[in-house]
Order: structure tokens, then C-alpha cells, then sequence
């Protein structure tokens, strides 16, 4: 395995990729007796049409969802039950483009990565299993319905986005995992779970070639390549609308609002773009900005108000939101926000103190294992190194978020959703 | 290894040296009773100490200030371990050794919050007016949106009407009503009066070393001065009667909530046993409301119990179909009565047990939990060092835990039912 120290963070990572194309990740953690492993899929809701094979496929929204549920199901098996009796913690979720299944524990470390690696790797599923997991899935919709901030990011996406899939729910709806069947999941499980297609992350006081090792005897040698991704929506970037409500039994309006970025790319150039614009949501609205402590003391905003720069497969977004009764009065006053620092930059000094602060906070944030295990996934499936972000933030000048906020903070490129109180539909 | 200094009296200091994180955490709290008739104003302190000090007058300066210390945090804690409201701030922060060279960051912090705390931005001799009433709207929408989350709602409506006679069913932060008589003038004196006399933990875990941080904090001591307070007294749970409430609302899903009682609280001889057993029976991996009425008949997505040790009540949350209420509280008590006849394997056993070790060891491996853990051990009177709890959760047999579970009775029920616009 190659060993890289990173001395600014105190970090070392060792990396290898396996002849079945598997990249195996490891942090080691000496002294700790927590143990985190992610297997995660380049492979996410927004993924639903493919070409494996030489045949095009189109699957129904939920269908990345639905097939980390079920791979959970094994004959006979309990999986959470087995990890429960080594003392550890199973779980997985799914994201717009990346599906992770991770586990947690301070003992019996190899067998719990034999289990994961194992579980995830087999597909099984009848019509029985499928058609048992519609109800729990759909009460799990049910759930989500229920939920203000699920809701309003939703109404969000479909007011930005004509063609990127962000508009369509991560569970989909019940009418469309109702298209689920059998042959559909196991198809997606032989395109997207490739070994070639994933990345296995450890964090943890951990031997590294073990980790090797067990991915090697679970998963074999044998190279497969993945189905490739449709990924050519062609998204404008204006917003198809600008503003969507609803209204639910919330205690007072809530509101996101987002603004529309040009996709990432990957690599270096993706990471560094995604660490300016986390620096320009910090100096347009962060609460270091001259913006936010208006907002703040004149009552439009309160703790409950954040944001900053979200990033995915084909789409990218500044976001913030929060409760307010005021939210068009947010939206306005962040436009203005935008035009005044275009015209007078962001002065050196404040400058280096943001990516001070930035660079603090990123750092005391390696202390969470799975933070950590999670942005070193991502990164990989971008292209890039998450632990030599530091040299990114070197990299970052005034100028170039004075040249981000002209070209994304601008009307047309922005969308609000607001939910508003049952007893409040009058204001909309 | 926690190690305990008496800064002042009435002032106590719990220390963990641990250099292996790269962030340190040091907690200020003072300790008071919860109690309806303070617990708003013990809410809204540190938003509003957070607001200004003479040295940082506005919210800008202060998160410049924290800026200037590699983006420190530091932030409210209001918190609830049984009858004690816990009120004061917490902040986290770079250590030392990834500062620049030259650079240090604990003792600008100490000196940051210090000046928060005991040099506010005061107006005539009080906190200014627009900085308490701006903090007063946010704590209102803090409480208020709690019915957001529909989780959260219906379990807190369920505690506040068992416990309505108790001090578990204040809410953590108190009630709007409290929150709304406080003046700029009561908040004050308030404030001067926790200075005075309230019993007081500060928490440091990190990379300095005991000494080092007492040298560091005992300037803030010695200002704030010596109390004779002791923290407030845990009480048993209070009954004023059980019952059965109900609320509607138009949401998808409902929400069905059970509270039983038990005389098994902290320091019984069955506490460890009650805590495995409520791993076995809803808290845990392979809990038995979660294999049998999700995953056996589909009756919801979530469902789980919690045990709250300090005050002996176990409550059951589950997101249903409100047409399978009766049903799904059926089924809940029958896997309740499983535990009570023992009907408890070894494979459950053993996977509680290994899963309350494993949260204990992983415990050690966070400043937040760590914190968490003293914190709550040290108000909590648990008489217990860790080795002690862990041969505990070892020693205990499945007779044990069902013997916990008879001690179960039903007190209190709640249904959030959802009906469609």
C-alpha cells in the first residue's frame, strides 16, 4: 500500500487499489478504540439511466434507495442482528450520487469487515422480499412527508432544476417504487456494485494490509467494469421558477433559497471550487458577514439560519435557509449583499481570517471518524485527496470569490421555497 | 482518567488529559433546579451573554473574535440530567500544537469566554434591552418549532402530561409563557444571583495537563468566588396519575407513544439490568419491536424505546398508519411481556451487553462524548468508575432482566394522528 503523511493535519492515509479495482482507503488511528468502515457506491438516486453491456436502461426514482434496503435482506439472515452480536453498529445511506454502507465498533474488527463486505457484495431478492419492503419504504415516504426541512429542500430542487434529477426525491414516490421488481435490482446491483465502482474507507487503530487482505478473500480478483452513468442532462442555468410553497403544520415559515453554480467537474480543480464556494457562502452570508449580523440583530434571521455550498454528480448550488417570516426579505437583501461585494472586494486581512477559520474548523472536524470517512469517499469518487485540502485553501484568493458571487449570485439563478404555517396559507 | 480539582468552593473543575484529538472542549455550567419558575431565564442567559461583552459588543465581533482562533466554537448549553437544569456554555477549539508557530489558542479562548461571562454588554446597570428581547423571540421559535419535528412533539407531549407534577415534564429550555415575562431588569438580577451563589462544573478535555488547566481557569474563579450551593437533588418520579391523550394534526403518519414507570432508577440493583433489557426490547441493534413490528408485519418505519434511569420511565415512540394504532400498542405490550416471561435469548443478551461495552469504550473517543459521559456521571451521583460498569454489564443474567421488565407497568399513552387536509 502507498503510505502519505500529511504532518499539517497530524494525518497518514495508506491507499491501494486491488486487482478487482476496488480502492481500499486507510487512516490509521493509533490509540482510539473505535473502528468506522465505509463500502460505498459511486452509484446514487440520481442515477437511474444507464448503458451496461451495450443496452440503454431507465430504472423508476428510488430504485438506488430501495436496493440498499434490500440488500440488508439475506436468506435466513439477520444482518444487523450478526453485527449486533459483535458489538458493533450497521447502517447505510442513500445520497443523490454515492450509496455508503458503514459500521462502527470498538472489537472483532475483521469479522464485522468480512460481514460488510459480504453483504453488500451479495444480491438476493425474490418477489416476496420486494413486495415487503414497498410498505416499510413507503411509510418511510410517509415519514419524509412529514419533515419541513425534507420538504422544502424538495420544492427547492424542482423550482432550480428542469432536468437534473435533484428535482426528484432520494426515496422516489410510492407510485414509482411500486415499477420495483427483482430483475430491476439485481440489474443495478451488477452495473453500479462492481468492486471497480466502490471505495472501501477505514478509519481506526487498524493493520492496514488486514483490510487488503479480507477485501481481497471477500470480493475476489476478478476485474468487472461498471455500467456508465447518463449524466448529460443539460441543465440552464436559469431557474425554471423562482419561487414554490406549501404549507404545513410548522410553528413559523421556513425557507430555503438557492442559487445555481456550474456543475464541479472532479479532480483538483472540483475541490478547490467546492472549498471557494463554501468561502463565499462564508462571506455573503456566514455569520462573520456584515450581512448576517443585519439580518440577525433586525430580526429577520435567527440562530436557526445557515448555509453554504453544496456539490454533486452534474449539479451545484449555493444554499441557505432557516425560519423567518420575512424570507423574500432574505433573498433581496442576499442579492444586495452580492452587488456590494462585487463592487468592493473582500479586503486581504478579512480574507485570510475566513480561510483561517476555514481551514481550523475542517481540521478540528477530522476528529469525527465518520465526517471523515465520508469526505474521504467522496473526494475519491471525485478525483481528489480529501487531506490535502489545506493546500487548496493556499490556493484561493479574494478575487476568485469576488468572480464566483458575479457570475452565481444573481436572480435569475435563483429559487426559494417557503413553507408556511396550516393557519398562515393567507400569506402566500 | 477524569481528575477532579476544587477551583473554589462550590466551583469544581473535572479534568481529561488526552492529546490524541485535534480539537479541545472546556463546558461552564451552572448547576440549578429545574424548576418552571426559572427554567426560561436559565435558557435565555447564555443566548443573550452570547449576544456582546464590553470587550466583543456585537455578534460580529465575537465570531471575529473566534475567527481569530482558528474558527473556535462556542455556543449555549442548556441541558437536563433528571432534576438539575444545567445552563452555561460550551466551546470547542484548535489545540495548540496545529496553531502557527508562535500561536496559541486555549488561553486567548479561556480569556474570550471569560470576558463573555463575567463582563457583559450592560446598559444602565442591565442587559440591553434589544439583545434580550431579540433572544427572547429566538428562544420562542426555538421552543415552538420543537413542533416541527413530529418525533420530538409527540414524545414531548407525552412527558408533560405524565410528568405534570414533576420537574420532567418542564420542557428543557421552559415554556413560552416564562419566557415571554422576563424583563431586561429580572434577567439581570437573575444573572448576578447564579454569580453569586450557584454551584458550578466547568469540564476540560484536551491536550493540557490538569495543572495546566486549573492555572489557566482559576483567575476565572477567583472572580467569580467561592459558593456554599450544593447541586439540586434527584428526586423520585413524582406520579400525579396516568392517562390517555390524544392531539390531531394533518400529517402523513402518526405518531403512537407509551410511557411505563418503574421504581428501577439509578443506583438500584437492577439499573444495569433495566438498561439491557431496554437495548433487548427497543433500544438496541435487534431490538424485538423493531424485528417484530417493522420488519415481521410491517406495522411502521421507526420504532424504538428509551430508558430515562434518572426519573424510572421507559417510553416507546413508533411512526404508524393511524388505522393500526390499537394494533401496534397490542404488539408493543406483547413484546413487553416476552421480556417479563424471559422469553430472551443469549444471542439478545450478548448483543446488549456487547453493544453497552462498545458505547462505553467508543465513548472515550470523542471530546463531546467524553464530556458527556463526566458530565452526566458526576450529577447523576453514579457511583460507579468505568471498570465497575463494565463488569456490571457482563454480570448481568437474562433472569435479571426479566426480573427489570416486571417492574414495567403502562402509566401514559399519546397519539399524534394524523389526518389528511
Amino acid at each position: 500500500m502507498t503510505l502519505t503523511h500529511y504532518p499539517r493535519l497530524d494525518e497518514a492515509a495508506y491507499v491501494r487499489r486491488l486487482d478487482n479495482g476496488l480502492t481500499v482507503i486507510v487512516s490509521p488511528k493509533p490509540g482510539f478504540s473505535k473502528k468506522v468502515a465505509y463500502f460505498a457506491a459511486n452509484y446514487g438516486a440520481i442515477h437511474t439511466d444507464f448503458l451496461l453491456d451495450g443496452e440503454d436502461f431507465h430504472t423508476p426514482s428510488g430504485v438506488a434507495h430501495y436496493l440498499e434496503h434490500k440488500l440488508f435482506d439475506l436468506p435466513g439472515r439477520d444482518v444487523s442482528e450478526e453485527f449486533a452480536a459483535l458489538g458493533a453498529t450497521v447502517n447505510a445511506f442513500t445520497s443523490y450520487d454515492m450509496t455508503a454502507y458503514y459500521f462502527s465498533t470498538t472489537e472483532n474488527f475483521s469479522a464485522c469487515l468480512e460481514k460488510l463486505l459480504s453483504f453488500v457484495s451479495t444480491p438476493y431478492f425474490t418477489q416476496e422480499t420486494v413486495a415487503k419492503e414497498q410498505g416499510i419504504i413507503g411509510q418511510e415516504i410517509d415519514m419524509t412527508a412529514d419533515l419541513p426541512d425534507a420538504k422544502s429542500f424538495e420544492m427547492l430542487a424542482e423550482a432550480m432544476y428542469a432536468k437534473h434529477p435533484l428535482r426528484v426525491p432520494i426515496l422516489g414516490t410510492r407510485d414509482s417504487i411500486a415499477e420495483i421488481t427483482p430483475e430491476m435490482l439485481t440489474l443495478c446491483h451488477r452495473a453500479f456494485y462492481a468492486p471497480s465502482n466502490m471505495v472501501l474507507c477505514v478509519v481506526g487503530d487498524v493493520e492496514p494490509e488486514t483490510v487488503c487482505r479480507l477485501a481481497e478473500t471477500v470480493l475476489g480478483s476478478a476485474y468487472r467494469a461498471p455500467g456508465t452513468k447518463q449524466t448529460d442532462w443539460r441543465e440552464e442555468m436559469t431557474c425554471p421558477a423562482s419561487q414554490a410553497h406549501a404549507s404545513m403544520e410548522v410553528a413559523m415559515p421556513l425557507f430555503q433559497l438557492g442559487f445555481k453554480a456550474e456543475p464541479l467537474g472532479s479532480g483538483e480543480e472540483a475541490i478547490r471550487q467546492e472549498l471557494l464556494g463554501d468561502l463565499a457562502a462564508e462571506a455573503l452570508f456566514g455569520e462573520s458577514s456584515p450581512l448576517y449580523l443585519q439580518l440577525y440583530q433586525e430580526g429577520v434571521i435567527d440562530a436557526s439560519f445557515g448555509g453554504g455550498f453544496e456539490a454533486l454528480d452534474g449539479a451545484a448550488l449555493l444554499v441557505c435557509s432557516g425560519d423567518s417570516w420575512e424570507p423574500e426579505k432574505v433573498r433581496q437583501a442576499i442579492l444586495q449583499e452580492a452587488r456590494r461585494l462585487r463592487a468592493a472586494g473582500i479586503p486581504e486581512k478579512d480574507f485570510a481570517r475566513m480561510k483561517r477559520s476555514a481551514l481550523g474548523r475542517r481540521i478540528r472536524d477530522l476528529d469525527s471518524f465518520d465526517s471523515t470517512c465520508f469526505r474521504l469517499c467522496a473526494c475519491f469518487f471525485s478525483g481528489f485527496d480529501y487531506f490535502r485540502f489545506p493546500e487548496m485553501y493556499q490556493q484561493i484568493t479574494p478575487q476568485d470569490v469576488q468572480t464566483f458571487l458575479r457570475r452565481v449570485v444573481q436572480p435569475e439563478r435563483c429559487a426559494m421555497s417557503v413553507i408556511f404555517p396550516i393557519e398562515q396559507e393567507d400569506f402566500q | 482518567m477524569i481528575t477532579l480539582i476544587q477551583l473554589q468552593p462550590g466551583i469544581t473543575l473535572r479534568c481529561c488529559q488526552d492529546s490524541r484529538f485535534k480539537q479541545g472542549l472546556l463546558s461552564f455550567q451552572f448547576l440549578r433546579p429545574m424548576q418552571r419558575q426559572e427554567a426560561a431565564a436559565n435558557a435565555l442567559l447564555p443566548a443573550v451573554l452570547l449576544r456582546g461583552s464590553q470587550e466583543y459588543p456585537d455578534l460580529r465581533a465575537i465570531t471575529l473574535g473566534l475567527d481569530a482562533l482558528y474558527g473556535a466554537g462556542i455556543g449555549a448549553a442548556v441541558r437536563r440530567v433528571g432534576d438539575c437544569q444545567a445552563s452555561g456554555l460550551s466551546m470547542t477549539f484548535l489545540e495548540d500544537r496545529f496553531a502557527l508557530p508562535g500561536e496559541q489558542v486555549f488561553a486567548p479562548m479561556v480569556d474570550f469566554f471569560q470576558s463573555l461571562l463575567l463582563h457583559p454588554l450592560l446598559q444602565d446597570g442591565v442587559f440591553r434591552e434589544d439583545y434580550v428581547e431579540s433572544e427572547k423571540r429566538n428562544l420562542i421559535a426555538a421552543m415552538e418549532s420543537r413542533r416541527n419535528d413530529k418525533t420530538v412533539y409527540a414524545m414531548d407531549r407525552l412527558l408533560q402530561n405524565m410528568c405534570r407534577q414533576d420537574s420532567y415534564g418542564i420542557p428543557r429550555l421552559g415554556e413560552p409563557a416564562q419566557v415571554r415575562e422576563i424583563t431586561p431588569q429580572s434577567l439581570t438580577a437573575h444573572y448576578q444571583a447564579l454569580l453569586a451563589e450557584s454551584p458550578v462544573e466547568l469540564l476540560y478535555v484536551g491536550a493540557c495537563s490538569p495543572e495546566q488547566a486549573a492555572a489557566r481557569l482559576s483567575p476565572l474563579a477567583e472572580a467569580l468566588g467561592s459558593r456554599s450551593g450544593q447541586p439540586p437533588v434527584q428526586r423520585p418520579f413524582q406520579d400525579a396519575g396516568g392517562g390517555q391523550w390524544q392531539e390531531a394534526m394533518e400529517i402523513s403518519q402518526s405518531r403512537l407513544c407509551l410511557a411505563f414507570a418503574t421504581p428501577v432508577t439509578l443506583g438500584h440493583t437492577l439499573a444495569v439490568p433495566m438498561r439491557l433489557m431496554n437495548l433487548v426490547f427497543g433500544g438496541g441493534m435487534m431490538n424485538k419491536l423493531f424485528q417484530n413490528l417493522r420488519e415481521k408485519m410491517s406495522l411502521c418505519y421507526d420504532i424504538s424505546s428509551a430508558y430515562h434511569a434518572g426519573k424510572g420511565i421507559l417510553t416507546v415512540t413508533a411512526g404508524i398508519d393511524a388505522q393500526n394504532a390499537e394494533l401496534a400498542r397490542r404488539e408493543i405490550l406483547a413484546q413487553l411481556e416476552a421480556c417479563c416471561r424471559g422469553d430472551i435469548s443469549e444471542l439478545e443478551l450478548t448483543g446488549a451487553k456487547e453493544a453497552m461495552c462498545s458505547s462505553l469504550r467508543a465513548a472515550f473517543d470523542a471530546p463531546e462524548s467524553m464530556e458527556s459521559y463526566y458530565f452526566s456521571a458526576a450529577l447523576s451521583s453514579m457511583d460507579m468508575d468505568v471498570p465497575e460498569y463494565t463488569q456490571a454489564i457482563l454480570a448481568a443474567n437474562i433472569g435479571q432482566l426479566s426480573q427489570a421488565a416486571r417492574t414495567l407497568r403502562l402509566h401514559s399513552e399519546f397519539l399524534l394522528k394524523g389526518e389528511p387536509k
